[in-house]
């Protein structure tokens, strides 16, 4: 035996040639051209400057919450039940606690593609010029829409709302005095290298510790977003690209044309500006009064008043599995959102210690 | 034991490539296709599309709302029969056969004790390996080939056929529909590789085919259950069948690449370990039968 040994040598590199590949693939990462140094107003400046509007590029979402996984609870579509509250609840939940991987093709402001890549499925949005689709390969149905004629700043489907552009837009928009912003170290995003912006709120009561929002140093555009909870070091949401083109996407893309076979369902938009297209997503909002909102910033809480119907909220199974009662009501408990679903039906939501709900409940 | 010198193996080896190299592998293959178990297994194989194409067309009674939407789907389009049968003999069939072919290719001449003449004959012991492992290799090749076409076949004979909707809503050609149709098969192919070196590196370790054949169809199975445990998540990228479903990426408009790259190199990083463990294992093995 001792003549031979030397014949493992083999057996025992390759596992070591794997690993120092791998390794090297995290130090290459890492080890990318910094930018050049700019101040958080500057990163800022640059992001909102950001004129990106064509790109293709494929985006990796997580979640971690505080919520079980309910994908395998009620499938995300329900034919069936025809888009009923309890569906779109099913549906809005896997979104908010599965992990997806997105593709998304986007040629100016008016044609998008938006593709959820799910096993053995996938889940479309098209919007090209005034015609939204929306396309769900699991039962082979179709929701088509048409945007209305003066919407140029037209509702986005639901999904596209994933994508780091969109959800950084956001927090951006919303940085005023209550909230810190730093740069932390140049971090590289889908092999670009990219200004790590960190948004802190200058408050105690939220339960949102802060937002790292990724900015392509050529571009602007926003490459990822992190958002951490309150008392834990993993991002509560990611949403990220994990590979990016800057080319114009093929025509054929958004010229989509429903399959023989299809379900397809016409649905008229509501008529408002910040109303959800996707109806899978958001309770059909045209039913539903105004919200209320108070406070400010980070502590903003949203009440939405009695609902017609509010036994349908509190009677969902799924929804008494989720929640769990409060002096008051119903609360829903989420690493970065609390909602509380008063025992009157009124439903208020916001990124603050259940508390803090109820105490503007009882206002 | 002249021959298991790696200097004089390799003189002998270059000495005699030209004629040895391809004689030697169209042998190979020559007996692995001659016996009747490998037809026996590609028929099994050719009969799962076929089962499911009969029992669809027969209950016809519509959408069942279970299991992968395109199963469903065959009734509307013959084509997707093969994919429907990659997709149910992936978990299961093809591991099974791909272990007895693999499991087989060493342990199974020392147990007919033929091994010690083939080496006796100037063939070195990597080279034996090699042209096992690549015979192990085709079979893969005709297995998935043999499910698609099969499957293909008899969509064609009991169901329309016609332009196939892909999963993100468009539709393609007859044409490219069966270039994609070949892409999976390649794609299944592709994720055998490394349960195929997997089985060649048990294979050396035993004498006993049998013992070898079944440890490799349990390692596919151990693996694929680990990877649907949420409580192995870490360890889910590295499973040898983690990507063996992915196949669906192909499937979509534009094709995906990216899981037949992500899986063709686990599967490269399997057939690495295990080909440079069953080199350490059989180079330095008395053998005795």
């Amino acid at each position: 035996m001792p003549r031979t040994w030397h014949r493992w040598i083999p057996a025992a590199a390759a596992p070591v040639a794997i690993g120092a590949v791998v390794l090297g693939g995290v130090f290459a990462t890492s080890a990318s051209a910094d930018p050049a140094d700019k101040t958080p107003q500057q990163v800022l400046e640059l992001a909102a400057s950001s004129t990106v509007d064509t790109f293709s590029g494929t985006i990796e979402q997580s979640s971690n919450l505080g919520l079980p996984d309910v994908s395998g609870l009620g499938g995300s579509t329900g034919s069936s039940s025809d888009s009923s509250d309890g569906s779109d609840l099913t549906s809005a939940l896997e979104l908010l606690t599965a992990s997806h991987t997105l593709r998304v093709y986007v040629d100016g402001p008016t044609q998008s593609r938006v593709q959820i890549l799910d096993d053995m499925a996938e889940r479309d949005a098209i919007r090209n010029g005034d015609d939204l689709w929306l396309y769900d390969s699991n039962d082979s149905t179709a929701v088509h829409s048409t945007l209305p004629a003066d919407a140029s700043t037209a509702p986005d489907a639901s999904a596209e709302s994933l994508t780091p552009a969109e959800l950084a837009t956001r927090f951006l928009d919303a940085v005023d005095p209550s909230t810190e912003v730093t740069i932390g170290d140049p971090v590289t995003v889908a092999g670009r290298s990219a200004y790590d912006l960190v948004l802190t709120p200058d408050s105690s009561t939220t339960l949102v510790s802060s937002v790292e929002i990724a900015v392509d140093a050529d571009t602007g555009l926003p490459l990822s977003v992190d958002v951490f909870a309150q008392g834990s070091s993993d991002a509560a949401f990611h949403v990220a690209f994990t590979s990016l083109s800057l080319d114009t996407p093929s025509a054929d893309l958004f010229d989509f044309t429903p399959p023989a076979g299809t379900d397809v369902t016409e649905k008229a938009l509501p008529n408002r500006d910040d109303a959800p297209a996707d109806g899978s997503v958001a309770p059909d909002a045209g039913t539903h009064p105004e919200p209320t909102v108070t406070g400010t910033g980070w502590d903003t809480i949203v009440e939405l008043p009695a609902s017609t119907d509010p036994s349908s909220l509190t009677d969902s199974p799924m929804l008494s599995q989720l929640t769990t009662s409060v002096d008051g009501g119903h609360v829903l408990q989420t690493t970065l959102l609390t909602v509380l679903i008063t025992d009157d039906g009124r439903v208020l939501a916001g990124a603050v210690p259940v508390e803090s709900l109820q105490a503007a409940a009882g206002k | 034991m002249s021959s298991s010198d790696p200097t004089a193996a390799s003189l002998v080896a270059r000495r005699t490539r030209r004629s040895l190299g391809v004689g030697f592998f169209a042998s190979e293959l020559a007996v692995l296709f001659r016996r009747r178990r490998t037809w026996a297994m590609l028929l099994a194989l050719a009969a799962v599309p076929i089962l499911i194409a009969v029992a669809v067309r027969i209950s016809s009674s519509g959408s069942s709302g279970r299991g992968p939407a395109f199963i469903d789907s065959i009734t509307q389009n013959g084509l997707f029969v093969g994919i429907a049968g990659l997709t149910i003999a992936i978990p299961l069939f093809l591991p099974l056969t791909v272990g007895v072919v693999a499991g087989d290719s060493i342990a199974g001449e020392a147990n007919t004790a033929t091994l010690r003449y083939l080496l006796v004959s100037p063939v070195g012991r990597i080279r034996l390996l090699v042209v096992k492992y690549l015979a192990a290799v085709v079979f893969c090749l005709a297995a998935t080939l043999t499910l698609s076409i099969a499957g293909i076949l008899i969509g064609i004979a009991l169901f329309p056929v016609g332009p196939v909707t892909l999963l993100s809503g468009d539709t393609v050609s007859i044409g490219d529909s069966l270039v994609r149709s070949l892409l999976i098969a390649l794609y299944a192919t592709v994720s055998l590789l490394g349960l195929s070196a997997i089985g060649l590196f048990i294979s050396t370790l035993t004498d006993a085919p049998v013992g070898a054949m079944a440890a490799t169809v349990v390692l596919s199975i151990v693996a694929q259950v680990l990877d649907s445990l949420s409580q192995t998540e870490w360890l889910h990228p590295w499973l040898f069948s983690h990507y063996w479903l992915d196949f669906a990426d192909l499937l979509r408009q534009p094709i995906e690449w990216s899981s037949f790259g992500q899986n063709a190199l686990l599967q490269l990083g399997y057939v690495v370990v295990f080909g440079a463990l069953a080199y350490g294992r059989f180079s330095s093995k008395d053998i005795l039968s």
